[in-house]
């Protein structure tokens, strides 16, 4: 049983390669298409990405967000519960990081810091627990409730940061600033690496012991995988479907709390670029693996960062690695079906040289 | 102040901006009904919209937009079709990675094609003409609001009608129908529900491309990065709320469009817009809501008068036995 699994995951991994390779030389191609070599315009996106300790940090600055929102997708996806509402929850989220940063300013920061990630991840806890209750009592399909609260949260933060929390001087769209004590330290010069990366960390391990090593993560993925089975285990899948989206939740918020306290040091009503929707597809990319989050979260942090330097010198667009991106889970979606086709085929060689 | 927001331009406003909706929607409701939900019209959309720009600018011409729309909106069409249905891949998944490619593939190319980051106007670029109805022209009010729009507002209309027709009193629109709740059925009477469905995608992929277009090149005459704006979650919304029937999707198409067009007007006397265009949202999660619960007590009392029955039938059985 063991070896099988092996044998799978391996047969994983070399798809996944495979999918990036393929996706990597699709990119190359449309590099060739601008006139630009592929090989310049890669080897300057490598170096943009780790050719300095500021590189370096960067790269791992961009990593923050996408580990938390890709966990949270693991642990909600792996136990059968899918939420697409990490966006919403991380607006949610970020405000009430920020909430906790402008109105306890009093507060140091020892205390003040846990407290706003704490009230982040309640707000997008409870955010996600909405459509988690909508399914489990009703039935009523969360991928299209969690769709519907991200639009409603991110206008409703908007509302809150043009109108009651609207920020006094500068911006529009913006909340106070939060309270020097609450600003996360920068860790290495000019790059806006924080220590929000050090906290990352012990939840990713966190994330790890609960999903791999308790018997609590061993009921969400075994209802995630085979609820019938769980089922007759007596593992009741409608409260753990609901635990693993708080999780799910808080875990986004938290991502959200870390983007106002450790990068813009208060709320923007477009604080965040999709993080969540990247972070998903980290996820999926690596099948809900807790440890496969985490590398391909530093990987696709290294795109974005050393796709600016790439178009710093080779005037490639940085978009590109978008494109790159979503080639990569586009192909990662079909690899069942690609392999089911190649097997025919290889089936159909077989069979025709038994003849 | 209620005279400036609540008049005539209001409603004229909200047909205009119902018009990508329902374009979009339709598109999604015969994804819907071959059993696909389609979360990819966002980017879908989104491509339509810039391949329209990029057509009308180089050949000056908007037909040339309508058509590049229409070509990325097939081939669009026919990779969410080949993952979704002949590689088996989620549908939700794709629909995102879609979503992501258009995005990145939009602001990739206006930077490499035109040079420019955010938004691209030119006058090159060809709008889609208005239509003028001359017999409309003496009557008041149908005039002001249904007269002068741009083309794709027309073409819409005519859509709605002939897909309610396709869907309901054709043979076809049988076959799309069944596609989505016996595709075993289908199969078995000889018709390929894999080919239905195909079609089905590839239709949305036209239908987002129109909506695109008329984004681009009827609404305003531009591309900007993301223009599709949600559009393509709201359409979903109104697939939902519409139950999937074309008729009562573009009613949903109109509601949304109409508190779209209020939102803008509110904004423009200081009031805050975000809770009237978080109304499409609401009112989706709410309707899921009240089907559930209504087909729940359709499930009671059938279950009631099952129950009723197995009684009268004991008895029955009683009877026979004295």
């Amino acid at each position: 049983m063991k070896k099988l699994k092996l044998s799978q995951d391996l047969e994983y991994i070399f798809s996944l390669a495979l999918s990036v390779i393929l996706a990597l030389i699709i990119g190359a191609i449309i590099i060739l298409a601008n006139g630009k070599s592929p090989f310049t315009a890669y080897a300057a996106l490598i170096n943009g990405a780790l050719g300095s300790p500021y590189k370096i940090a960067t790269t791992f600055a961009k990593t923050v967000p996408l580990i938390l929102t890709g966990l949270a997708t693991a642990v909600a996806f792996s136990s059968g519960i899918f939420n697409i509402g990490g966006e919403g929850q991380l607006y949610l989220g970020a405000f009430a990081a920020a909430y906790v940063g402008f109105t306890f300013t009093n507060l140091p920061g020892i205390a003040g810091i846990p407290l706003a990630l704490i009230f982040a991840a309640l707000a997008g806890g409870f955010y996600a627990l909405v459509p988690a209750l909508l399914k489990v009592k009703y039935g009523i399909d969360e991928v299209i409730t969690t769709i519907m609260f991200n639009s409603i949260a991110t206008l409703f933060t908007s509302y809150l940061a043009n109108y009651p929390f609207a920020s006094s001087v500068g911006k529009m769209g913006a909340t106070e600033m939060i309270a020097p004590a609450y600003k996360l330290l920068r860790l290495v010069a000019r790059s806006k690496l924080h220590t929000g990366i050090f906290y990352t960390a012990l939840i990713a391990l966190f994330i790890y012991y609960l999903m791999e090593k308790t018997s609590a993560g061993y009921d969400f993925k075994m209802i995630g995988s085979n609820p019938i089975f769980a089922r007759y285990g007596g593992i009741n899948a409608e409260r753990n479907m609901v635990i693993a989206m708080i999780i799910s939740g808080a875990l986004c918020g938290i991502a959200g709390a870390f983007e106002v306290l450790g990068n813009h040091y208060r709320f923007l009503q477009a604080i965040s670029p999709g993080y969540a929707f990247d972070g998903m597809l980290v996820s999926l990319i690596v099948k809900n693996n807790v440890l496969g989050v985490i590398l391909m979260s530093i990987f696709f942090g290294m795109l974005k960062t050393g796709s600016i330097a790439m178009e710093y010198e080779t005037a490639i667009p940085s978009e590109l690695v978008l494109v790159i991106q979503s080639i990569i889970i586009l192909f990662i979606a079909g690899e069942k079906g690609f392999a089911n086709i190649l097997r025919r085929i290889y089936a159909k060689e077989g069979a025709g040289q038994d003849v | 102040m209620y005279r400036e927001i609540f008049n005539i331009t209001l409603l004229q406003n909200t047909i205009r901006t119902a018009t990508p909706l329902i374009l979009a929607a339709l598109g999604g409701l015969l994804t819907s009904h071959t059993g696909i939900l389609n979360i990819g019209m966002e980017g879908m959309i989104l491509l339509g919209a810039f391949f329209g720009v990029a057509g009308s600018y180089f050949f000056e011409s908007y037909l040339m937009g309508i058509l590049f729309a229409v070509a990325s909106g097939i081939i669009i069409g026919l990779i969410f079709a080949l993952f979704v249905i002949r590689l088996k891949s989620d549908e939700f998944i794709v629909g995102i990675a879609i979503n992501m490619f258009a995005g990145g593939l939009t602001m990739f190319l206006l930077r490499s094609i035109f040079g420019v980051k955010g938004a691209f106007s030119s006058p090159r670029i060809q709008p889609l003409p208005d239509i003028s109805i001359s017999f409309l022209e003496n009557i008041p009010v149908l005039n002001v609001l249904l007269n002068d729009h741009s083309l794709f507002v027309y073409v819409s209309w005519i859509l709605v009608i002939a897909i309610y027709i396709f869907l309901y009193k054709t043979p076809y629109g049988l076959w799309f129908r069944a596609a989505g709740e016996f595709p075993e059925a289908l199969d078995t009477v000889g018709i390929s529900s894999n080919r239905i469905k195909f079609i089905s995608s590839i239709l949305c992929g036209i239908f987002c491309g129109f909506a695109g277009v008329h984004l681009s090149l009827g609404y305003l005459t531009l591309f900007t990065e993301n223009m599709s704006a949600n559009r393509g979650f709201i359409a979903l919304a109104a697939i939902i709320f519409g139950a999937a029937n074309p008729l009562m999707t573009y009613v949903a198409a109109l509601i949304f469009g109409f508190f779209d067009a209020l939102g803008i007007r509110l904004q423009g006397v200081g009031i805050p817009s975000q809770f009237t265009q978080m109304f499409p949202y609401i009112v989706t999660v709410l309707v899921l809501i009240l089907v559930v619960k209504r087909e729940r007590d359709k499930k009671r009392a059938h279950q009631a008068r099952q129950k009723g029955l197995d009684k009268s039938q004991i008895k029955a059985a009683d009877n026979l036995a004295k």
